[in-house]
């Protein structure tokens, strides 16, 4: 069979897909992650463009991890495996990403707010956002106002996502809010809010743009902040 | 009396406070520590030891470190210590030197208790963060351990044999002093349910629980067992109570607990609750109104016929505003007297 033009090619890669994609997008659900990787190099060497992997098979996975994690179907152990999964598959593709100028969905900046050291719940958001295409700046924990201010000038990432797992720490995300508002900067980015005691009546009250009770929930929204659908 | 589901004459009271609260009412009441606790109502006064305990209750300076006895090195943030560098770098629990549970010193404090409080006042142990949490917290390191129960199972297995020799051996020391209560647990859930599967604490946890709660009934068949967990742990309260638990807590009202009526229902005959005040909105952002109406829910909800201690589902906590620990503490005493009466 001859392929040439560009339709063909997308039909022979459709079909190459229904065998490899799916796969990879199954060893991320279950958080195998040598068989991710082994995936995403032979959906390559299939000639699936590089941002196809990414798409349909990687974030797929992470798409329906996010739907268990979120409905309590699976848990952090599983999550994080899966996670695992995803970026051994990611650091085969991220060069290639690179090389065919493929652009992030969108760009987000995330950290736990100054006095909380808690990580795990943001490390969770920061994968479900990469899993979904996102490029995720991770600035920890036990983060001043100040530093997120320095990060969007240097990164200009319009989303700015804080979590607080305590209700002693969630004044510290109106404090970046200020800090925004203070510099000039309020109008120029989204804040998203979230953490164990954070609800939405909070978010409203300190004037965050948004807020997400889950991690698969912070991803619909950072994309809805950002009018993608 | 009132773990032992009998109605008492009164609901039991057991409320703790963070340090920076403890100073501000210490300051009024010219008392401290457990007889501040005592002067505000309490009916019980409990004493913490092993691996929480140390780190928990120590105040340094924003920015100090200090290395445990675990080996675990902590920051002090904003009044408290917080784990930053954990021992078990790798999987491998060969070289680590586990604490021996035996020094006599470690009984030290329990015993200053029973001697202050034990004739008129339940005297609980503590041992918790007994055993994920101790693992995950502590010693190995969140992300790291959680996957480690998967990728390292023999390892995890063996972080957990650890802690349960050294616990067991602990609590053992404790009950021998005389104690009322031990206390065990772990954080294991969130804010909606467990942070993990139910199946795999089954698998991990249940065994060595059942060993240990074994040992401390051989050292007295009356020993109450509690078991704590902040977060929604529902999930697991059937499998508490086959392990003979008498006494779970702190009843945080998240996910399936909220509804508190259920689980009393559920549960009240096999089970004796702590806690189930909303410390996450209601106490730090209520008025102290809703504090008060809130407390008649909480009762109206867990203490019919016993079976009670009441707590908020955690510390008061520094954001809690002083006119809401009044309106806490006048309601409680307003309404704990049975047969209830709420109005």
């Amino acid at each position: 069979m001859e392929i040439s033009t560009q339709d063909g090619e997308r039909s022979m890669a459709e079909i190459m897909k229904s065998g490899t994609l799916e796969k990879l997008a199954q060893a991320v659900l279950e958080g195998a992650a040598e068989d991710a990787k082994r995936l995403t190099e032979k959906a390559l060497s299939e000639s699936l463009p590089p941002n196809t992997v990414l798409v349909e098979g990687l974030s797929a996975g992470m798409t329906v991890v996010g739907g268990l994690f979120r409905r309590n179907e699976m848990f952090i152990p599983e999550v994080l495996l899966s996670a695992r999964a995803m970026r051994f598959g990611m650091e085969v593709l991220r060069p290639l990403l690179a090389e065919t100028g493929a652009k992030p969905v969108g760009k987000v900046i995330l950290g736990t707010v100054a006095g909380d050291l808690h990580d795990i719940g943001k490390d969770i958001v920061h994968m479900m956002l990469e899993g979904a295409g996102f490029q995720v700046f991770n600035l920890g924990i036990n983060v001043e106002a100040h530093k997120f201010i320095e990060a969007f000038q240097e990164h200009k990432a319009p989303v700015i996502a804080l979590s607080a797992l305590l209700s002693t720490t969630m004044p510290q995300q109106k404090a970046v809010i200020e800090a925004f508002e203070k510099a000039g900067l309020r109008g120029e980015v989204k804040i998203l809010i979230g953490g164990a005691p954070v609800t939405q009546e909070y978010a409203d009250k300190i004037g965050a743009d948004g807020f997400a009770p889950d991690a698969a929930s912070a991803v619909l929204k950072a994309k809805e902040l950002l009018g993608i659908s | 009396m009132a773990i032992k589901h009998q109605q008492p004459d009164l609901v039991p009271l057991f409320i703790r406070y963070v340090g920076a609260v403890s100073s501000k009412l210490s300051r009024i009441h010219g008392i401290a520590g457990r007889d501040l606790e005592i002067k505000l109502g309490n009916d019980g006064v409990i004493v913490q030891i092993g691996i929480n305990a140390e780190y928990s209750h120590k105040v340094v300076p924003d920015g100090e470190r200090w290395t445990s006895e675990w080996g675990v090195t902590y920051e002090g943030m904003r009044g408290i210590s917080q784990p930053v560098d954990h021992p078990l770098k790798e999987p491998d629990v060969s070289g680590y030197i586990w604490p021996d549970p035996h020094k006599p010193e470690r009984m030290a404090e329990i015993k200053q208790a029973m001697a202050r409080y034990h004739s008129d006042y339940a005297v609980m142990v503590d041992l918790s963060c007994t055993f994920l949490e101790a693992g995950y917290a502590h010693l190995r390191g969140m992300e790291k351990f959680m996957m480690d129960l998967h990728l390292s199972r023999d390892f995890a297995c063996q972080v957990l044999d650890g802690l349960n020799t050294y616990y067991t051996a602990l609590g053992v020391h404790a009950i021998e002093q005389g104690i009322d209560i031990i206390r065990i647990g772990d954080d294991i859930a969130g804010q909606n349910g467990m942070l993990v599967p139910p199946k795999l604490w089954r698998e991990l946890v249940k065994p060595r629980m059942e060993s240990m709660i074994h040992a401390f009934r051989k050292a007295n068949p009356n020993i109450i067992v509690k078991y704590h967990s902040c977060g929604d742990f529902s999930a697991i309260i059937p499998d508490l109570i086959d392990l003979g638990v008498d006494f779970i807590g702190t009843m945080q009202p998240c996910g399936q607990q909220v509804d508190m009526a259920a689980i009393k229902a559920k549960y009240g005959d096999k089970l004796a609750f702590l806690g189930g005040l909303d410390t996450q909105q209601l106490l730090p952002n209520g008025s102290p109104e809703e504090v008060r109406e809130a407390v008649k829910d909480v009762l109206r909800s867990y203490a019919p016929g016993g079976g009670y201690v009441f707590m908020p589902g955690h510390y008061v906590n520094l954001d809690v505003p002083l006119e809401n620990v009044w309106a806490l503490l006048s309601a409680v005493h307003d309404y704990r007297r049975y047969p209830l009466n709420f109005d």
